[in-house]
């Protein structure tokens, strides 16, 4: 059954068009790179995978389940921002994590946390602010889930983070889930994907492998990104 | 889930609140030596700090009230509808029971708040005896009322307890409610939802003041009039509880609604 | 060992080609066990699937196999890797041959040059090392 899966779906914020007509499926064990220019739909397409919107109409699952309770047990999801409480501490979110998420594998995130030197008595307040967010990557990338959703994980950090959050997230993953990757930062994921899927004002315009990409046009996903987003 | 939910809620909300209570007895033993020693001793250091010590159980007990409540509000507020409603919201719990742990932790933090301010003004008087002798004076009143009216009377405790639930419910659910629908648009997310807390105050007024007035009809007064039964002493007070607990819930029922449909279907995080 | 790609072709087929050069270079040494899929994949920051099909490849070729339980182990056979180098030579040898001949040297002349470089180059080294004695 397809780790993630969208019907003709829509979104409509009041007039404006989020997304059109998207309908698109993602195996297990591929990690895909939704790419697109700010404001591609991106962030609303996962967002309506977390149930945190309601589409306009069409549908939406994962591995078959309607986003809501039911699915949150097999999502990870990294949103664009930091959400994890800056009042606790370290072990205290560790707590949170394990107590709401049977597939969280404690001793993993708390080696993670201990190979960068944070402790667990740590406040998050305390933390720097591209500390928290890898601590923060650090808790979703515990989980054993079945997809792995990470809005703009690389967003806004410089190249040595950029890097650990890679290496993290293909260190980490679970090989039967689907990891899909929310970038405008082709470059640097390109590496890392399977498979590319390129978001333009709410449409699905591309849908192909790295492999395929690099091997018929001869060009790496970024230059051909270039190419069709071309103002 | 709801036993895990409120569990971190209990964690975020009792390392403000512990302290403030430290703060609040610690004062009222202040003030308890105050009245005592110092205020009388005639030396100006002391009588000073005796009264310093004296505004600042007046303080304590503003602040506990006030935070507590205000801490009902923040934690909506924040933990659901800015940055941290991204984790909240994707947990595997329900929005049932997302709504359900705040209230009932807030509604716990109202009856701590209530018992710790009532225990700080018994301490600042003068001694042990007189909370001894609160309690039991409570006990003989219970008793009394007990055998006077043959009635259970921590019958009535109980359900003054649920009603006092119920509206400290149907209080935050109306805040609730408020920033709920607020928060769904896309600015002015504050002002908005101190706007829809005065609408819905005004439209519970509004409704409350029709049914009075539908009470205040010659057909009504008929009815009543007709009625053949009759209420007398335990009785009565049980009933009027009773009526009052389901009015209050009622109350809280319809926010409870505008909530849970706002936060389901209308969530609106930036 | 260091991973570096360029932009013009499959990752895989990169991916192929330096564990080769790893493998003729000694990185990784003649029947020993290759480290885990995953662990490479880390190493290189690359998709795992990525590092398997060229791991694969490379299995096909029959530069490295598997057992079972124990993981994938480099080839034992001298022979063999020693014709992988001479094919890394080759194509790098052709690549030079093309850019000279681009540059309008004739062969005669790129060997002329190649001696005159060889000779100026162990000088250098014979120098600097006598210096360092």
């Amino acid at each position: 059954m397809e780790a993630l899966r969208c019907d003709g779906l829509c979104k409509q914020y009041g007039k404006i068009e989020a997304l059109s007509d998207v309908s698109l499926q993602i195996e297990p064990g591929r990690i895909v790179g939704l790419l697109g220019p700010n404001g591609s739909g991106k962030t609303t397409l996962i967002k309506l995978a977390n149930g945190l919107l309601t589409p306009t109409s069409g549908a939406i699952s994962i591995c078959g389940v309607a986003p809501g309770k039911d699915s949150h047990r097999l999502v990870s999801y990294l949103p664009e921002r930091t959400a994890i409480p800056t009042w606790m501490s370290a072990g205290q979110l560790l707590d949170f994590y394990g107590d709401f998420y049977e597939d969280f594998r404690r001793s993993a995130a708390e080696e993670m946390l201990s190979h960068l030197g944070i402790p667990l008595t740590q406040r998050i307040k305390q933390m720097s602010k591209g500390t928290r967010e890898k601590a923060q990557l650090i808790m979703v990338m515990s989980r054993a889930a079945k997809l792995y959703l990470l809005d703009e994980p690389i967003g806004g950090v410089d190249p040595a983070t950029r890097d650990y959050i890679l290496s993290t997230i293909i260190g980490n993953y679970n090989p039967e889930a689907a990891v899909v990757i929310s970038t405008h930062l082709i470059a640097d994921v390109e590496k890392v994907l399977d498979d590319v899927v390129f978001l333009d004002r709410g449409r699905v315009v591309l849908r192909s492998s790295v492999d395929e990409i690099r091997e018929e046009k001869g060009m790496s996903v970024d230059a051909l990104f270039r190419e069709v987003f071309k103002c | 889930m709801l036993r895990k939910l409120m569990k971190h809620e209990f964690r975020a909300t009792a390392r403000v609140m512990g302290p403030l209570y430290l703060v609040l007895i610690i004062t009222a033993l202040g003030t308890n030596l105050s009245v005592r020693g110092m205020a009388d001793s005639g030396n100006l250091f002391l009588n000073l700090l005796g009264a310093m010590v004296a505004v600042a159980f007046t303080v304590a007990i503003l602040g506990v009230c006030l935070m507590s409540f205000a801490l009902m509000i923040q934690r909506f507020h924040h933990n659901l509808l800015r940055d941290e409603g991204y984790l909240m919201f994707t947990l595997p719990v329900s929005v049932h029971q997302q709504v359900w742990s705040k209230i009932i932790v807030s509604a716990v933090w109202f009856f701590l708040t209530g018992a710790a301010v009532m225990l700080s003004l018994m301490m600042i008087s003068l001694d042990v005896g007189v909370i001894q002798g609160f309690f039991r004076g409570l006990r003989a009143f219970f008793q009394a009322i007990t055998a006077y009216y043959a009635l259970n009377g921590t019958a009535i405790l109980l359900e003054l307890l649920v009603l006092f639930f119920v509206g400290c419910a149907a209080l935050c659910l109306q805040f609730y409610a408020a920033m709920a629908v607020g928060n769904s648009f896309a600015n002015h997310k504050t002002a908005l939802s101190v706007v829809f807390f005065f609408v819905f105050q005004f439209a519970t007024q509004f409704i409350s003041s029709l049914l009075l007035s539908g009470l205040d009809t010659p057909g009504m007064a008929q009815f009543l009039a007709n009625l053949d039964f009759q209420l007398r002493g335990m009785a009565a007070i049980h009933a009027g509880i009773a009526l009052m607990t389901l009015l209050t819930a009622i109350d809280g029922a319809v926010f409870y609604v505008i909530t849970v449909y706002f936060l389901k279907n209308r969530l609106n995080l930036e | 060992m260091k991973w570096e790609f360029s932009n013009d072709a499959p990752i895989y087929t990169q991916l192929v080609g330096q564990i080769k050069m790893g493998i003729v270079s000694g990185s990784f040494p003649t029947g020993e066990r290759l480290p885990s899929v995953r662990d490479l994949a880390t190493e290189a920051g690359v998709n795992p699937n990525t590092m398997q099909r060229a791991l694969t490849e490379l299995e096909r070729d029959g530069l490295v196999y598997s057992q079972r339980t124990a993981g994938r182990f480099v080839t034992e056979d001298q022979a063999m890797i020693n014709q992988v180098k001479k094919d890394l030579a080759r194509g790098h040898i052709q690549a030079f041959m093309q850019a000279m001949t681009l540059l309008g040297y004739t062969r005669e002349e790129i060997i002329a040059l190649l001696e005159q470089q060889g000779q100026e180059q162990k000088k250098g080294e014979d120098e600097h090392g006598s210096t360092a004695l």
